[in-house]
């Protein structure tokens, strides 16, 4: 089959907006939005906190084909309000979410957020939920939902817990994946728990190489839409399924990793104990040479 | 006067005091309270050393930790007063009186403390007025110094951060002052001698380095477009016209974004070898991408920057280095290059008022001046003409004979109109007029007098005072470029017209630039790891910096 045409020029996906990371994932000239700004479908509760709100909510959804293949896609835009769910943001992906289910079409979610929405925290706490609902009974259908994580806010919060149930989760080193931030943990538990300005602390905790070599993400790429691009198009060829007897796969996968890991102190400790040749050396390797550094990952035993 | 020698008979006396908590010349930790108890004496001069990046730490514990009834009412003189321990040094009664330059994250703790009566302030100096000081009304009894290595013979090897270390010693010890240095450890033979042993007392082993504080990175990843296009107007308007090559950048991310731009917008513009190519500047790691695109002949040191020691070794083409390959920095004398032999001076500020007086007090801080106003400065005894110095004179006062007509140096304001968390850059009044009121201070702390500053660089554009003729036009040359501030929005519309068109204000358009140019994919590293990948893994950025 030949490939798709599609903007082959570089892009950083930590750097590029979330019109931008679309525009580069897709076949060129594919994207149809829906519910665009143009509608100014806003937030009805920010105004009350007398804060700016945006016409698309900060999430980008609509239609799109990749590498020829009709699919649906969702972006969250990280540089308004964090990327946060909202009423009407959380409200476009779980209605693109059934519609895929609805349309058989296969779901890329774009995540860059840090969770819900604070000054809508109801709101969005409950579409966290909805979504989550949606991302199953689509994927129970037969559909997959393709998370990918590389953007400035990262997965954080309720995007992390819809990133745990999509199909597959592709990451960069960029890509922070967890439930409770850097900041909230050091609040909560102490600087000595978790130092949230110490980066590399943050990175080798919740980074992109650690979330592959623990099997919390199933593919790693560069820092380039292209290979976002390529490895979603992989990831769409495959149909893990989604039955109880997956699921029960990945929750005894889950209880050896907590047996295996779970007195360790740091990520390095987890990785040496993943056999992995000088793993201080891990964050300063390039993808080449950690791919196969991370031969011998914990995979996610094609649980998801 | 009949008693010659009663000051090296002084330091006789704090010798032996010494020598009886010392083995040799080095003093265990253990007999380190003891030991200073004995040298020191109620009232005596201290320099505890210690600036915006290199402090000797255990030894302002140590001289924190002392019992106020055994050594009051010091006087400390001091470049930086930075750490907890040199507030509690005063909030104890061990010391009343300061004499200091920078203050930096104590700049609050500080002006309360000023307030309260703790503190007895003599003046916030520059460090160059500071260093002058120490050799003439300011010198001390006792300086507390810190340095990487020693000898039992107590020569020392201070590494890249020598920064003070040399003035403090010239001033102290040349004039029967003691001089007692925490050093990380003692060894047979010192990679080189920074300090000669017969200029220093007594060493202690501290067991691990003086602590070194990362102030000159900047993170990449959080340059802004809007700081890229001041970056952008900088280079086009002022850098490529004067033909600047001999310069200072300050800290902020405006510089930062001008160093990341040479590589890449610089070049385009063709400006690569006809600016930037010499400086007195810390070894930024933005400027790696610059060095290693061949852009830059020379670059002398204050200081040394965190994570940068092996870069700065293997490049000693640029960069001043010792026999044992690693950074010689020296503040003095890099103060003195900064101030005499650069046409420029470019930094960030966080307010300008109507006259172009700059400050970055904000209220209830005392951050001090550290280096900037030398920097930030004209010298008035220059006399060594240049292109970039003759130019800027030459448009301050086009009617003098130009043999008898002083240059200017170019001192550059740049930022955005709106800074942190929306603040204006542009007020009516000072922040530090409110300050120097409360506190009684004769002078309101300001950076850059509006008689040095010759230009404002905005997003807006590009102000140069130095063609305008009189108060009038100055202040609306500076309305001209605060965008929607309030002091901007009080502009008059038709002057700033007529300034446009004789080129005292030009727009990006007038310079040939479109602000949507202005994109991240200008910078020629947009993140700490692209730093690290331009320097062929030779900068190691402190942990906090990485985001890997």
């Amino acid at each position: 089959m030949t490939a798709a045409t599609c903007n082959d020029v570089s892009l950083s996906w930590y750097e590029a907006s979330a019109r931008q990371r679309i525009d580069a994932l897709v076949d060129a000239g594919s994207f149809c939005e829906f519910i665009g700004p143009e509608l100014r479908e806003i937030s009805p509760h920010l105004a009350i906190f007398d804060l700016p709100e945006q016409f698309d909510d900060g999430i980008v959804v609509g239609r799109g084909r990749l590498d020829g293949k009709a699919v649906l896609l969702a972006a969250q835009e990280g540089r308004f309000m964090g990327g946060a769910f909202g009423e009407v943001h959380g409200a476009k992906l779980t209605g693109l979410l059934r519609a895929a289910r609805a349309l058989s079409q296969d779901v890329l979610i774009l995540f860059d957020t840090g969770g819900v929405r604070l000054q809508e925290a109801n709101a969005g706490e409950l579409a966290i939920a909805e979504i989550m609902r949606a991302v199953i009974e689509a994927r129970r259908a037969g559909v997959n939902v393709v998370g990918l994580i590389g953007g400035r806010a990262g997965c954080y919060g309720g995007g992390s817990l819809i990133a745990g149930t999509c199909s597959k989760v592709i990451i960069s080193e960029q890509g922070r994946l967890s439930v409770s931030g850097p900041e909230v943990i050091e609040t909560n538990r102490g600087i000595e728990e978790f130092d949230s300005r110490d980066r590399a602390l943050v990175w080798r905790t919740m980074g992109g190489k650690h979330r592959f070599l623990i099997g919390g993400a199933d593919a790693f790429v560069d820092d380039e839409a292209l290979a976002f691009r390529q490895s979603a198009i992989v990831a769409l060829k495959i149909s893990p399924g989604c039955d109880v007897a997956v699921l029960a796969a990945e929750q005894a996968r889950l209880e050896r990793r907590l047996q295996r890991f779970g007195e360790v102190e740091d990520a390095v400790e987890i990785w040496q104990t993943l056999g992995i040749d000088q793993p201080t050396e891990i964050p300063a390797r390039p993808t080449g040479a950690f791919l196969r550094a991370a031969n011998n990952r914990e995979s996610a035993d094609d649980a998801r | 006067m009949s008693d010659w020698g009663m000051q090296k008979a002084a330091l006789g006396e704090r010798l032996a005091a010494g020598r009886q908590h010392a083995r040799g010349k080095v003093v265990p930790i253990p007999d380190l309270p003891a030991f200073l108890k004995g040298v020191i004496r109620s009232g005596d001069r201290v320099c505890l050393e210690g600036d915006n990046q290199k402090q000797a730490d255990m030894l302002a514990s140590a001289l924190a930790n002392l019992d106020p009834r055994d050594v009051h009412d010091l006087h400390m003189v001091q470049s930086g007063v930075v750490l907890p321990s040199h507030l509690d040094i005063f909030e104890k009664g061990i010391a009343r009186r300061l004499d200091f330059s920078y203050s930096g994250p104590q700049s609050a703790r500080i002006a309360r403390m000023l307030f309260g009566g703790k503190i007895e302030l003599g003046a916030v100096h520059t460090y160059l007025e500071l260093f002058a000081r120490y050799f003439i009304d300011l010198t001390p009894n006792v300086a507390l110094i810190a340095a990487v290595s020693a000898d039992k013979d107590g020569n020392l090897y201070t590494g890249p951060n020598t920064e003070d270390t040399p003035t403090v010693v010239e001033a102290t010890s040349y004039k029967n002052g003691l001089v007692v240095a925490q050093v990380t450890e003692i060894v047979d033979k010192v990679p080189r001698v920074d300090i000669p042993g017969d200029l220093v007392h007594f060493v202690v082993e501290a067991g691990r380095p003086f602590y070194v504080e990362p102030l000159f990175t900047r993170d990449p990843a959080a340059i802004t477009e809007t700081q890229i296009l001041t970056a952008m107007l900088a280079i086009k308007g002022i850098y490529a016209p004067y033909g600047v090559r001999r310069l200072n950048h300050g800290i902020g991310f405006n510089t930062a974004a001008i160093e990341l731009l040479l590589p890449t917008y610089g070049e385009k513009l063709g400006l690569k070898d006809k600016v930037c190519t010499h400086f007195a500047l810390n070894p930024h790691p933005t400027m790696i991408p610059a060095i290693e695109a061949g852009w830059v002949e020379q670059i002398h040191c204050f200081g040394s920057e965190v994570g940068m020691e092996d870069y700065v070794a293997a490049r000693s083409d640029v960069f001043f280095t010792g026999p044992d390959g690693s950074l010689r920095s020296n503040r003095a004398f890099c103060q003195t290059a900064g101030l005499y032999a650069c046409d420029m001076f470019i930094g960030s500020t966080l307010q300008i008022d109507l006259e172009g007086h700059s400050s970055t007090v904000t209220t209830s801080r005392i951050a001090g001046f550290g280096g900037a106003p030398n920097m930030g400065s004209d010298p008035r005894g220059r006399r060594h003409p240049s292109e970039p110095w003759l130019k800027a004179g030459a448009e301050a006062d086009p009617d003098t004979n130009a043999a008898l007509r002083r240059g200017r140096k170019l001192v550059v304001q740049i930022g955005e109109t709106f800074g942190d968390r929306n603040t204006p850059l542009f007020v009516e009044r000072l922040d530090a007029l409110d300050l120097a009121e409360e506190l009684k201070l004769d002078l309101a702390p300001v950076m850059v007098y509006s008689d040095d500053v010759t230009h404002i660089v905005t997003e807006e554009g590009i102000a140069n005072l130095l063609m305008c003729r009189s108060k009038d036009e100055r202040e609306q040359a500076i309305r001209g470029v605060a965008g929607y501030t309030d002091i901007g929005r009080a502009r008059d519309a038709k002057l700033i017209e007529q300034l446009r068109q004789r080129g005292v204000i030009q727009r990006p358009e007038d310079l040939g630039i479109d602000p949507l140019d202005a994109d991240r994919n200008l910078l020629a590293a947009r993140s700490i790891k692209d730093l690290m990948l331009a320097s062929g893994g030779l900068y190691r950025p402190p942990s906090r910096f990485r985001n890997w």
